[in-house]
């Protein structure tokens, strides 16, 4: 990365029609760029596809939050009523599987929603108050009728004027460059 | 008529011979197994029938609930559930109305029909207060009005939900879909207590001492879990060669797919509810039915069903649950086929599960009784009589796509569904 690109978060040019952008995306995902993105007004169907965007890791998380609950509801049950102060409760075991099972549940649900809610936080890289495509006064427009592809400075493809005809090429307009 | 019928739709009378001569077996069976007092026999045709009466209901909700939130994926595949509704009034015609109008079928399932019976307690059923409590509702004729009403609703429901649907094809009009919407919200919550009776009357009643109010919840989510299996199995059949071939896409699978992970949860939480408060409660009258599943009366030990709801468990309900976790799962043609095909036998175990243990009275044991064994050569016939109705099934499905379009090509949603997308 040369030291010209370390103010710049990359190049953004904006499109009018969804086609066009699709095709578009599609090129960009075949010259084999990793940091971009695609953004747009609605959600186009099948633009996961055209950028080759992977499935979402969101779910390992929910999974493993699911199991970390409810592992953390049986020891919970386990150690307050058959380990801590063992208590006879209507002629029941002190612990089986059957009646605490509405604590591991719950603390299943619990933990599953924490890992969801927590890993799509982090995987969105999320808090983030700003963001240098705010400054592009074309990109308010993203929200209402226009379409943008930006190549990302980090994306080790990416050179400044080669990513700005990259994008002409493309049929991009207004292209521009990013500083963070 | 439809203008190219399917190649498959020829085949149905095969399918009409075949099940109708496996049922002659199983009738066969019955009758035989009946003149020697014994109620296994009967029991079969009764596992066969609600095995088919339980996905044709599951069909049914499925296609008005698709209605009533106007599902944008549904309407391909609902027209195939359509054609195949009008199978379930004669599942219940061929099985469950003969039995129940026949005295002696009638006297050996459904236990208090038959006055004389000697109860484990050495009381004759005549004699039995629990019966005498509840015989405003266990009484035959208002039984044998019941039956009736069941096969009177739900074939007036299946038309009503038939009819608009297959005029649509050719008047080309949109008021069909908001009728439709109509009689789906309205005909959810009547079928919803409908089959809460029939599930009470054709399985709870088998032991009419035990009672359970999430009984018919529980009989509503096998019958969606048996309706998507059955319907992953059709579909993906009907997408090699027949009327759904290059129209099935993945996205159809993978909402399919997500819909039986749904209920497979729902089912485990219905069946683990009511085995909870059961064993909470701690209440005689209720805990025996689960106790005779679990216990051999003799000895006190594990008995054969004990290991078949183990299967329920492990088998039924943790299996499909964690391999439907997966992504793939539900996209990937054979997986999910695999999948339903799980769903299928396990619907067919939670059944005998609930229909066949029994307290049979046995003069001389410590506790009166002894309990109907799972394994006993009339599984046979029960896996007969579910084919043969299955046969009956398919080919009322098949004859019933030779006369109608195949895939409802005038529904105003009917693109949105062709290009359903995940």
């Amino acid at each position: 990365m040369n030291e010209r690109n370390e103010r710049i978060h990359g190049v953004a040019c904006t499109f009018r029609q969804p086609a066009d952008v699709f095709r578009a995306a599609e090129q960009v995902r075949d010259a084999g760029w990793t940091k971009w993105d695609v953004h747009t007004p609605f959600p186009i169907h099948g633009m996961d596809q055209a950028m080759g965007l992977p499935r979402s890791p969101v779910p390992r998380l929910t999974l493993l939050g699911g199991v970390t609950g409810f592992v953390t509801g049986c020891l919970l049950t386990w150690y307050t009523n058959a380990f801590d102060y063992p208590l006879v409760v209507g002629g029941k075991p002190f612990w089986s599987v059957i009646f605490p099972f509405p604590v591991l549940y719950e603390c299943t649900i619990l933990f599953a929603a924490f890992g969801t809610f927590f890993g799509q936080f982090i995987f969105n890289r999320l808090p983030r108050h700003h963001h240098p495509l705010f400054d592009l006064p074309q990109f308010a427009r993203v929200s209402d009728d226009t379409f943008m592809i930006v190549l990302e400075a980090s994306d080790p493809r990416f050179h400044v004027d080669e990513s700005r005809n990259f994008l002409q090429s493309l049929g991009g307009s207004e292209i521009t460059i990013v500083r963070d | 008529m439809s203008a190219t019928p399917s190649p498959l739709s020829v085949h149905w009378r095969k399918f009409l011979f075949a099940g109708l001569a496996a049922l002659a077996v199983v009738w066969f069976f019955a009758a035989q197994s009946a003149g020697h007092d014994d109620h296994r026999g009967p029991l079969a045709l009764v596992v066969g029938a609600l095995f088919w009466v339980s996905t044709l209901i599951g069909l049914l909700m499925l296609t008005m609930i698709t209605r009533v939130f106007d599902a944008g994926w549904a309407p391909v595949i609902r027209r195939t559930w359509e054609l195949v509704l009008p199978a379930l009034p004669i599942v219940l015609l061929l099985s469950i109305v003969p039995m129940a109008l026949i005295p002696k079928f009638r006297h050996l399932l459904w236990e208090w029909t038959n006055a004389d019976h000697i109860l484990p307690s050495g009381h004759t059923v005549a004699a039995d207060p629990i019966l005498t409590a509840k015989s405003w509702f266990l009484n035959e004729t208002f039984f044998l009005a019941r039956i009736a009403y069941y096969v009177v609703f739900f074939s007036a429901l299946i038309w009503a939900l038939r009819r608009p649907s297959f005029a649509q094809d050719t008047d080309r009009t949109a008021s069909h879909t908001h009728r439709l919407h109509a009689i789906s919200a309205a005909g959810i919550p009547v079928a919803a207590v409908s089959l809460t009776m029939l599930a009470f009357d054709c399985l709870m009643a088998l032991s009419y001492h035990w009672f359970s109010t999430m009984y018919g919840v529980w009989f509503f989510a096998l019958s969606i879990r048996l309706a998507l299996a059955f319907t992953v199995i059709a579909t993906y059949r009907l997408s090699q060669g027949g009327w759904l071939d290059g129209i099935l896409n993945q996205a159809h699978r993978h909402v399919l797919g997500c819909l039986m992970l749904a209920f497979t949860v729902f089912w485990a939480y219905i069946s683990f509810s009511q085995y909870f408060l059961i064993y909470t409660a701690n209440i005689p009258e209720e805990t025996y039915w689960y106790n005779i599943r679990e216990f051999d009366p003799l000895t006190g030990s594990k008995n054969q069903w004990w290991g078949v709801s183990m299967y329920l468990v492990f088998g039924f309900f943790l299996l499909p649950f964690l391999t439907l976790l997966f992504y793939r799962t539900k996209i990937v043609a054979g997986r999910l086929l695999a999948v339903a095909s799980l769903i299928f036998v396990g619907g067919l175990v939670d059944l005998w599960f609930n229909t066949v243990p029994r307290q049979i009275t046995a003069a001389g044991t410590p506790e009166g009784f002894v309990v109907s064994p799972f394994l006993t050569p009339y599984l046979a016939v029960d896996v007969l009589a579910v084919l043969g109705f299955g046969a009956i099934v398919v080919a009322l499905l098949l004859r019933a796509s030779g006369r109608h379009e195949t895939i409802p090509v005038h529904d105003p949603r009917i693109l949105e569904s062709i290009n359903y997308h995940e």
